[in-house]
């Protein structure tokens, strides 16, 4: 075809112009679907991070089946204390309401370890109305034990006051039934 | 000997409880399938379980109260757990702040917190005023700079107020993470793409509270709906007492609120 | 807050946000503002020759058109390395966001390499014509598609490429200062970052910007014509040691007045950059940025303006002066990228960025990204030549 120059040049103006607009055409069909319903992202997003899979339940999901536990633990000073946070998520226990794993149960220096994460007076910040820390091994040198014991040799971990009121009461140092 | 009445702050506990008596008795009618597991929960966040989710009509805040945090770190423990934080990365963390006599302040947060905090500081020369700890976590900011940045709109505002971030659009570029002045964003390693603490949606949309308020033993995070009344952070934001932000000059405007937070807090 | 020069993170007031520990914008982020840099100054250059008229500058005219094309070729790849998911980068084009300075890249990149791959084609049309009525095959094809199919070299066909370069190189300089000031940007519109947000980033970006391409441009005028026994053309180097002295002082003025009113002003995290200037950045900062390769060329380009030199020095010390300045910006650039991200938000401590080697954004993958563009000048020579036939004097 013998196109003069300024006709082959308007030709390549025109073929960019219209790759430009159908590229950008183009783009609108690309778009996910949801994009642009409540702003400038993909609406599904929301759906889909309401639907991350749980991993922790609540204490009350626990004690659905753990009803030993219930009675000392809703009485006890560590009521406030996640049952999930010492032995693991639910998510690792149940599954479709069946029992799919067993959960660790912590032993001797990690129950101390523990309970010290809390229960530290090395840290001056923890003010005595939110939490009684100690020092150890002060504290058991105290109570007149050996400073090689665990914290639950003395407290029962899940109601940590129970045998000591227990104990108080059956020595005389506190009335009974208080 | 008496054993001490839960604060105030303790409604949520005490609350919970209450229901707990009718749920145990009542629980079939509770059992509320998500996603697989059937997780027979009390109704943590009134008006939300069982109910059609008004997206348009939310509005939640997150309250911490420095007065009652005590380092133990189980929120940082729940949280990792919760979304298989990578080492080294954080959606939330607890720092340490110490005060001298010479009003030299000493900040920490060995790992986030996440052993809690087991030992003093040794490295410090001077005599110690004051210690408090500071928990940390995404601010739900109002005016999002993450979102703004965002160069796909990968992360945005829903309309129920959270920053949220859409794993299946974010390219990884992290200028999210440039952008917030809060610094609680990060990359996640294995994925590749921005991730942060979401007040965990995922557990809110199905009435639940986050996980580190769930596991918090003393009160210090709190959770709940504006549009309730009744809640614990609605009475509290809406009463006396003083209440800050983090970075105020930032003209960002938080959700989360700290009650209690020296002016060392940064 | 404590400035010692020794390591900062050492210090026990020194405390860094968990989060803040990473290092995340790296190296690559370092190259892509320094190439998109020497794309901008490349273009002044042709810009002054093919719109302002300034008939000195007719040697590099060419190459630095072809400089531009070759370092604007690769921009995208610092850039694809540093992404965590690299695939998903059309995201960019499909939907970008229009509060976030970022998305532009995709559409700016699209349209200046649109600008420059049309300003060569016309600039080399006659050249093109004239090879390919000599060559065979599918080079001849090539040739034939470069040149729109058409063997029109009459003086009209030549006046109307004329004004064609005029209105492209027109277009291209908002272009161009939108390619640069857009990354400038970038840094600038980060309230979180006391180093960077500041509205004169971009203007210091772009000015240093200039420095840099030109500098690239006498230094690799004068190497290649070396190398190749050519000769140098001395008023030529003179017109780009003047542009570049006005751009360096520009620069090199932002540059101080930014740091001079943060420790004027004292306000906000002022303390957090002083400590950073004077801290973890001490030694590349004020040693190699400021001393070493800014007052330093500061003066031998004064000299150079204000004292009559002899050819031969003058073009041996432009030499000397541009790889002293094209060092001076990647250092400001590392400065301002790296340097910045060293202060935790936290305003009470400083991390530290150690380099990989062998990392996607490591120093490997550094020298092979800015390689690259000289193998494609190289490639590039063999379509478009650098020097027009009557530059081609031999030196003995």
């Amino acid at each position: 075809m013998d196109l003069s120059y300024r006709m082959r040049l308007l030709i390549v103006l025109l073929t960019i112009g219209v790759l430009a607009g159908g590229g950008l055409l183009f783009k609108q069909l690309l778009l996910p679907d949801s994009f642009g319903v409540y702003g400038h992202y993909r609406a599904d997003a929301i759906k889909e991070a309401a639907l991350v899979p749980i991993r922790h339940g609540t204490n009350a999901s626990c004690f659905k089946c753990h009803s030993n536990e219930v009675k000392f633990h809703k009485k006890g000073r560590h009521q406030t204390i996640s049952c999930e946070f010492c032995h693991g998520t639910y998510a690792d226990h149940v599954a479709d309401g069946k029992k799919i794993g067993t959960l660790p149960v912590k032993k001797e220096k990690e129950i101390t370890t523990l309970c010290l994460r809390c229960h530290n007076t090395e840290i001056k910040a923890r003010h005595e109305e939110v939490i009684k820390t100690v020092a150890m091994p002060d504290h058991l040198k105290d109570q007149n034990v050996k400073i090689t014991h665990n914290c639950n040799q003395c407290h029962y971990v899940h109601a940590p006051l129970r045998y000591i009121i227990r104990a108080k009461q059956i020595t005389g140092l506190m009335e009974a039934g208080s | 000997m008496k054993i001490l009445n839960p604060s105030p702050e303790m409604d949520r506990r005490s609350f919970v409880k209450k229901v707990l008596n009718g749920t145990i008795a009542g629980s079939l009618f509770l059992a509320w399938p998500m996603g697989g597991t059937s997780l027979e929960t009390p109704e943590e966040i009134p008006g939300i379980k069982g109910k059609e989710y008004d997206i348009l009509n939310q509005e939640f805040a997150f309250i911490v109260d420095v007065t009652r945090c005590i380092g133990c770190g189980s929120c940082c423990v729940a949280d990792k757990r919760e979304y298989n934080v990578p080492d080294g990365n954080y959606r939330t963390w607890v720092e340490r702040y110490v005060k001298g006599f010479s009003d030299k302040i000493y900040v920490d947060s060995p790992h986030g917190g996440l052993d809690g905090y087991q030992h003093a500081r040794t490295d410090i020369e001077e005599e110690i005023r004051d210690t408090f700890f500071v928990p940390k976590l995404c601010n739900m900011c109002k005016e999002a700079p993450c979102v703004q940045v965002c160069p796909v709109g990968a992360t945005f505002i829903s309309p129920d107020g959270f920053v949220l971030v859409d794993e299946k659009r974010c390219v990884g570029c992290a200028y999210c993470i440039q952008a917030c002045p809060y610094s609680v964003r990060f990359l996640n390693p294995v994925t590749k793409i921005a991730e942060k603490c979401t007040w965990c949606y995922h557990r809110v949309r199905k009435g639940l509270l986050p996980a580190c308020v769930e596991v918090c033993p003393t009160g210090a995070r709190k959770f709940g709906s504006m549009k309730d009344e009744t809640s614990e952070v609605y009475k509290i934001l809406k009463g006396p007492g003083v209440l800050t932000v983090l970075k105020k000059e930032m003209g960002t405007f938080p959700a989360l609120y700290y009650k209690g937070a020296r002016r060392e807090v940064i | 807050m404590d400035a010692a020069h020794s390591s900062v993170a050492m210090l026990v007031s020194n405390y860094v946000f968990p989060n803040d520990l990473h290092v995340h914008w790296s190296m690559m982020i370092v190259l892509y503002p320094y190439i998109t840099g020497l794309v901008d100054g490349a273009f002044i250059i042709a810009a002054l020759y093919y719109l302002f008229d300034v008939k000195s500058l007719r040697p590099v005219a060419r190459f630095s058109l072809l400089f531009a094309l070759a370092f604007l070729a690769i921009a995208t790849l610092p850039l694809l390395l540093h992404l965590g998911r690299p695939e998903r980068n059309f995201n960019m084009l499909l939907t970008p966001s229009p509060s976030s300075a970022m998305a532009g890249f995709g559409y700016i990149y699209a349209v200046s390499m649109g600008v420059v791959v049309f300003i060569v084609l016309f600039v080399y049309r006659e050249d093109l014509v004239e090879l390919r009525a000599t060559s065979k095959g599918w080079l001849q094809l090539l040739y034939r598609a470069l040149t729109f199919d058409s063997i029109d070299v009459s003086e009209d066909a030549r006046k109307l490429d004329k004004k064609i370069i005029r209105f492209l190189v027109g277009i291209g300089i908002p272009v161009a200062v939108i390619l640069h000031g857009y990354v400038g940007f970038i840094f600038g519109g980060v309230k979180a970052n006391p180093t960077w947000s500041t509205p004169l980033m971009p203007v210091i970006f772009l000015f240093s910007a200039c420095v840099s391409g030109i500098s690239a441009i006498i230094l690799a005028y004068i190497v290649i014509r070396k190398a190749k026994g050519r000769s140098i053309d001395h008023n030529c180097i003179k017109t780009c040691i003047n542009t570049l002295t006005l751009f360096f002082i520009l620069a090199f003025t932002f540059e101080m007045l930014e740091v001079f009113s943060h420790s004027y002003l004292k306000s906000g995290y002022h303390h957090m950059v002083e400590g950073l200037l004077n801290g973890p950045l001490a030694s590349s900062f004020w040693l190699w940025q400021v001393k070493i390769c800014s007052v330093i060329p500061l003066f031998v380009l004064g000299v150079m303006g204000i004292f009559k030199i002899k050819p031969f020095l003058y073009n041996f010390t432009a030499a000397v002066v541009s790889a002293i300045l094209l060092l001076q910006v990647l250092i400001m650039r590392w400065n301002v990228v790296i340097g910045g991200q060293l202060m935790s938000k936290s305003a009470r401590g400083y991390t530290e960025f150690h380099p990989e080697w062998f990392d996607k954004e490591g120093i490997l993958a550094v020298i092979i990204v800015m390689a690259i563009p000289f193998i494609i000048l190289f490639v590039l020579s063999k379509i478009f030549p650098f020097w027009t036939a009557d530059s081609e004097t031999n030196v003995k």
